[in-house]
């Protein structure tokens, strides 16, 4: 692939383990519009301040439950959407308000496999011509190097050459993903956004599409960014997890961590409802009283307080219905969001 | 590199065979449709006519050039008898085929081109862009024609002089197509924006946007090839209506008394006192050509509306 220039890339940036992307202070409202005057009557907080690293080469999970803004993080981080506030640093360059035009080239860079492979792929293009898009429109190689790349691609994602001419409808679920992964990665990104990629997947296909993608991690050096509500498959390909709850950031640490000795007693919560195959086994749960609060109307202070089982034991101290607590490093790279497990407090 | 790479050519043909399949696929649904073909077929003849009327009818006659006495019934030698001139009925019938489908022709193509690129930018850039051209369209949606006909023709006569043309068609032609057209293509404009406005919120155009892809581009490479049923059955539908619309026009004196057009015709027939005078057979050609050829555009457009629209499919 030699007459295919590489995407240029920092040199500073370039080492496995620096930051590729930075998220501070990240906010995404969407107003709700009501009334004959489609006056703006509330506002939705999808993302409510969220600050996120990625490092080159590295895996981060995201996970949360349905509706914790997960999925608008990495459409804000793509640029698909713009945020109300906060910035993006994609390899030390700040790309929060990068005109079109010069956002082109950190397109390339940055890729997403989308959870639909229904609805992601063009009805009316044949897959070789849409693995192919984005070299055409970058004008990367001559129309035979073009079509050299998209062939080898599709090896790596084990696609047949023939599957090239044929229309997204012809394929199965499986064979879909493997060509949104091959549309993503034809273009030698540094960063794949990962929106639930498995979830619309059967079981027996999840496996597959997993380790594909962390093949192609190791073959390539990508770096992932996966989305997923689902905690075995975070477990399976991340190295480092991110929990969200309602549009913040609860807790980040390594997935051996997270697994192991969870600080914040949300995600406390959420790993003691994964399902363990052995029946013999017997654990606590927490379970959570009532529902997940709108986001149109969050709770004041720590979003998670009025469900929070420690707040309760802990006999509902007012700090947590009045500050908004900050992700905090309680040691050994372990950012924890609330006021009573932060660095000085110890590990439940 | 294990294998060869997949030649361009390669793909070319995938994307003609494809096409193939499509249109056997398509002409196979649209055969079902008995209105459809009905449709089709008087289409198809009234076309030939209007290609080729001196094939089956000699040139057009004029004054001078008249074989009949004014106003003959019907006979063996004027099938459709004749006008007040003693022109031959069934000349300026088939003659009048051709004017009245090449203006609906020209109109239509107005109506799609300014329909389909104002109402996908409309749709896909939104925003001010949206509110401007769409504050614009609804002022061409609420234009009357008549109005704008009458106030339009003269001033561009005026501009361009009488005599002059374009492509062979005389300003008088020109000025009710660009009426027609300005007309009516601010409804074609609202329907596809508003399939625009569904294409857009579809997965692969994010997905297009994310490898970099311009707004020329997705327009052009993902919205417009996913609109285009709708752009297809709507010209047939626009094509209908101009027909209509110049017939109107032409019969309230507002086209070129030149072009003998079904409307010019039934203009002339109500002038030369044809009704009074009993003389059906110059009212009723003309007349029924017109409604034959619209009800042929309806079963037509409707017909493709169905086939071209998969969700329309599951209804029945």
């Amino acid at each position: 692939m030699t007459a295919l220039a590489p995407p240029a890339r920092g040199p500073d940036t370039a080492a496995v383990g620096a930051p590729l992307v930075e998220v501070t202070g990240l906010v995404k409202h969407f107003p709700i519009k009501g009334g004959i005057l489609q006056r703006q009557v509330a506002t939705v907080k999808a993302v409510d301040g969220v600050d996120l690293l990625v490092r080159r080469g590295e895996t981060l999970g995201l996970v949360g439950e349905s509706g914790c803004g997960k999925t608008t993080v990495g459409r804000l981080l793509l640029r698909l959407i713009e945020p109300t506030a906060g910035t993006i640093r994609f390899d030390g360059v700040d790309i929060t308000h990068l005109p079109d035009r010069q956002l082109k080239p950190f397109r390339r860079r940055m890729q997403i496999v989308f959870q639909d492979p229904f609805a992601s792929l063009d009805p009316r293009a044949p897959i070789g011509d849409s693995i192919g898009e984005g070299l055409r429109i970058h004008g990367l190689g001559n129309a035979r190097e073009r079509a050299a790349r998209v062939k080898r691609i599709m090896d790596m994602v084990g696609l047949q050459q023939y599957h090239a001419r044929r229309y997204a409808h012809e394929f199965s679920g499986g064979q879909r993903q493997r060509i949104g992964i091959a549309r993503a990665l034809v273009l030698e990104p540094d960063l794949v956004v990962c929106d639930e990629p498995v979830s619309a997947l059967d079981v027996s296909i999840q496996a597959q599409v997993l380790n594909l993608l962390k093949d192609l991690q190791r073959e390539l050096g990508l770096t992932y960014l996966f989305i997923a509500h689902n905690m075995g498959v975070v477990e399976h390909i991340s190295d480092r997890v991110a929990v969200m709850y309602l549009g913040r950031v609860a807790e980040i640490t390594d997935r051996e961590r997270i697994f192991a000795e969870p600080r914040h007693p949300y995600t406390q919560a959420l790993l003691s409802a994964v399902p363990i195959p052995d029946p013999e086994l017997r654990r606590s749960r927490v379970i959570l009283g009532g529902d997940v609060p709108s986001p149109v109307n969050p709770p004041e202070g720590c979003r998670f307080h009025p469900r929070c089982p420690l707040r309760a034991e802990l006999g509902n101290p007012e700090r947590c219905s009045r500050e908004t607590p900050q992700l905090v490093d309680a040691g050994r790279d372990h950012l924890v969001a609330c006021h009573f497990r932060g660095p000085d407090a110890p590990a439940s | 590199m294990s294998a060869a790479p997949i030649a361009p050519a390669d793909l070319r043909g995938a994307r003609w065979r494809l096409r193939l399949r499509n249109a056997r696929g398509f002409a196979r649904r649209y055969a079902s449709r008995r209105d459809g073909l009905v449709g089709a077929a008087i289409l198809l003849a009234f076309a030939v006519l209007a290609i080729a009327p001196d094939l089956f009818v000699g040139p057009l006659q004029t004054v001078t050039t008249a074989t009949g006495g004014p106003l003959e019934p019907p006979s063996a030698a004027h099938l459709l008898g004749t006008d007040e001139s003693g022109r031959d009925m069934l000349n300026l019938t088939l003659h009048g085929a051709r004017i009245s489908m090449v203006i609906g022709l020209l109109a239509t193509l107005i109506t799609i081109v300014l329909g389909a690129v104002i109402g996908i930018v409309s749709g896909y850039v939104g925003g001010r862009w949206d509110q401007v051209l769409m504050r614009v369209t609804d002022f061409f949606l609420v234009l009357p024609t008549f109005v704008l006909a009458i106030v339009l023709a003269p001033i561009i006569l005026d501009i361009v002089g009488t005599d002059a043309e374009l492509l062979g068609i005389r300003a008088t032609l020109l000025v009710i197509v660009v009426v027609i057209g300005l007309t009516s293509w601010a409804s074609t404009a609202r329907i596809i924006r508003s399939q625009t406005l569904s294409v857009k919120e579809r997965m692969f155009v994010d997905r297009a946007r994310v490898i970099g892809g311009g707004p020329a581009h997705i327009m052009r490479r993902h919205i417009l090839p996913n609109v285009v049923n709708l752009i297809v059955a709507n010209t047939v539908l626009t094509f209908a209506g101009a027909i209509f619309t110049e017939t109107t026009l032409s019969f309230i004196g507002l086209g070129d008394p030149f072009a003998p057009s079904w409307g010019q015709l039934l203009n002339a027939a109500q002038e030369a006192g044809a009704p009074g005078l009993g003389a059906w057979w110059y009212i009723a050609p003309p007349a029924f050509c017109v409604v034959v050829v619209i009800v042929a555009f309806t079963l037509v457009g409707n017909a493709l509306d169905d086939v071209l629209n998969p969700k329309a499919g599951l209804r029945r």
